[in-house]
């Protein structure tokens, strides 16, 4: 009789290469379906290393840096210079204190940090607070070894302010959350979103030109006002490091 | 008993006996402590009701509530808001806390510690927006308002999540040094 069975090991798909091929098969139609996206992200991480510019945009970032700071450094002896000529309350950096930050409540209903420089170290009430970025607030309370800042964001913090752009004075007021109140006491106040506030120039209890926030919104004009919500430049709740500036009045 | 074990046995005595006094000493640090990492939305539990809700409940509604004043006091004095005070707000606490029973159950003592803390938190929190609100009403800021009912959810959430833990522990110490003492 005929034996019609075929032997099993003979069926395409009991042999091994044959699904290697159909797994390429299929690969390649991914690849192809994709239009080389692997190949081409592959390409961009193993390309990397060579890519043109890469070294010179470093070089001319860091040359950039260097000619900024010199200009700075020309500009704020320039600026002292004018002051003394105009005898303006001056800022100088001989009388930074360094301090660290013990203690911070920086949400909720208390926006303070306390520092660990206090009377002991010449630290007096009304000194201005600094870290990276600008101005956290003022020195509001001391005691021998330590002393209390009030933020800009509390609400018991009123200060006047400068709105460099089209050089308007203002009031900055802490509203209890992370971004405080500018109020311009004027309806046509020109103010625009993305402008840079520091301390007014005309202030008795700042040093002038210290750098505060940029303009995050505007809100609703009111009858005789008009108010805009601050984004500030230094964040209290990760700075560890801060300059009392003991420049006082 | 040698001079050594007698001290010991005196220290021991002083721990449990001043236990509710010292611990009270510890809230003004972890007032102060107030680590980001503890918080919700920037916001710590309200750390004086853990301590006030056991004191109350075992001492009664006017010890509560003059405790309530002192703790005020000395929290005002870490804050430096000039304006506005917790010491309205700890005192009705202190006062409400006192007219709570004990309560045998522990599960049940547990929740409802949460919940007497939520409900405590919500009323200082309460007190000290309207404080906020009453001193800047001129400037009629609806921003404060917002940002003040975000703090007093944060903190409501907070400190009954917290209560259950803290009070119940606190709650047996203060109930075993009292034993002790009698």
């Amino acid at each position: 009789m005929f034996d019609i069975r075929r032997i099993s090991s003979s069926r395409w798909w009991h042999k091994k290469k044959s699904w290697i091929f159909l797994g390429i098969f299929l690969f390649l139609v991914f690849v192809r379906l994709s239009k080389g996206t692997l190949y081409k992200d592959f390409f961009y991480f193993i390309s990397k290393p060579f890519w043109p510019g890469q070294f010179q945009k470093e070089v001319i970032l860091k040359s950039i840096d260097q000619e900024s700071l010199i200009k700075l450094n020309l500009i704020k002896k320039d600026n002292i210079r004018l002051r003394k000529i105009l005898s303006l309350q001056e800022s100088s950096n001989n009388d930074n204190i360094s301090a660290a930050v013990i203690s911070r409540k920086t949400g909720g209903w208390w926006r303070q940090i306390i520092l660990n420089k206090g009377s002991k170290d010449g630290v007096e009430i009304g000194n201005i607070v600094i870290g990276p970025g600008g101005l956290l607030g003022r020195v509001n309370n001391t005691s021998i070894f330590t002393s209390s800042v009030i933020l800009l964001t509390s609400p018991e913090s009123k200060l006047g302010v400068w709105v460099d752009r089209s050089q308007t004075n203002g009031v900055l007021v802490g509203s209890g959350d992370d971004h405080p109140i500018l109020v311009l006491y004027s309806k046509n106040a020109d103010i625009k979103v993305g402008d840079f506030v520091s301390s007014s120039p005309a202030s008795s209890l700042l040093p002038p030109n210290i750098p505060i926030g940029i303009v995050q919104s505007i809100d609703k004009t009111l009858e005789s006002k008009k108010t805009a919500k601050i984004s500030l430049l230094a964040k209290p709740n990760v700075i560890d490091w801060v300059q009392i500036l003991r420049t006082n009045t | 008993m040698g001079p050594n074990f007698e001290n010991k046995y005196l220290m021991n005595k002083f721990f449990t006996n001043k236990l509710s006094i010292l611990s009270f000493i510890f809230i003004p640090i972890i007032f102060l402590w107030h680590p980001n990492w503890l918080g919700f939305l920037g916001v710590q539990p309200y750390w004086p009701l853990f301590w006030l809700l056991p004191w109350s409940m075992i001492n009664g509604s006017v010890n509560g509530s003059v405790f309530g004043l002192f703790l005020g006091l000395i929290l005002d004095s870490l804050t430096l808001d000039n304006n506005f005070s917790q010491i309205p707000g700890l005192m009705f606490c202190g006062f409400l806390f006192g007219r709570i029973k004990l309560n045998n159950d522990i599960l049940v003592g547990h929740f409802r510690h949460g919940l007497i803390c939520s409900f405590g938190s919500f009323l200082c929190g309460t007190l000290h927006l309207s404080q906020i609100l009453f001193k800047n009403f001129s400037d009629s800021n609806s921003l404060m308002f917002i940002s003040g009912i975000k703090n007093i959810l944060a903190e409501v959430f907070l400190t009954g999540l917290f209560a259950p833990f803290i009070c119940s522990q606190l709650l047996r110490m203060f109930k075993l040094s009292r034993i002790k003492l009698n």
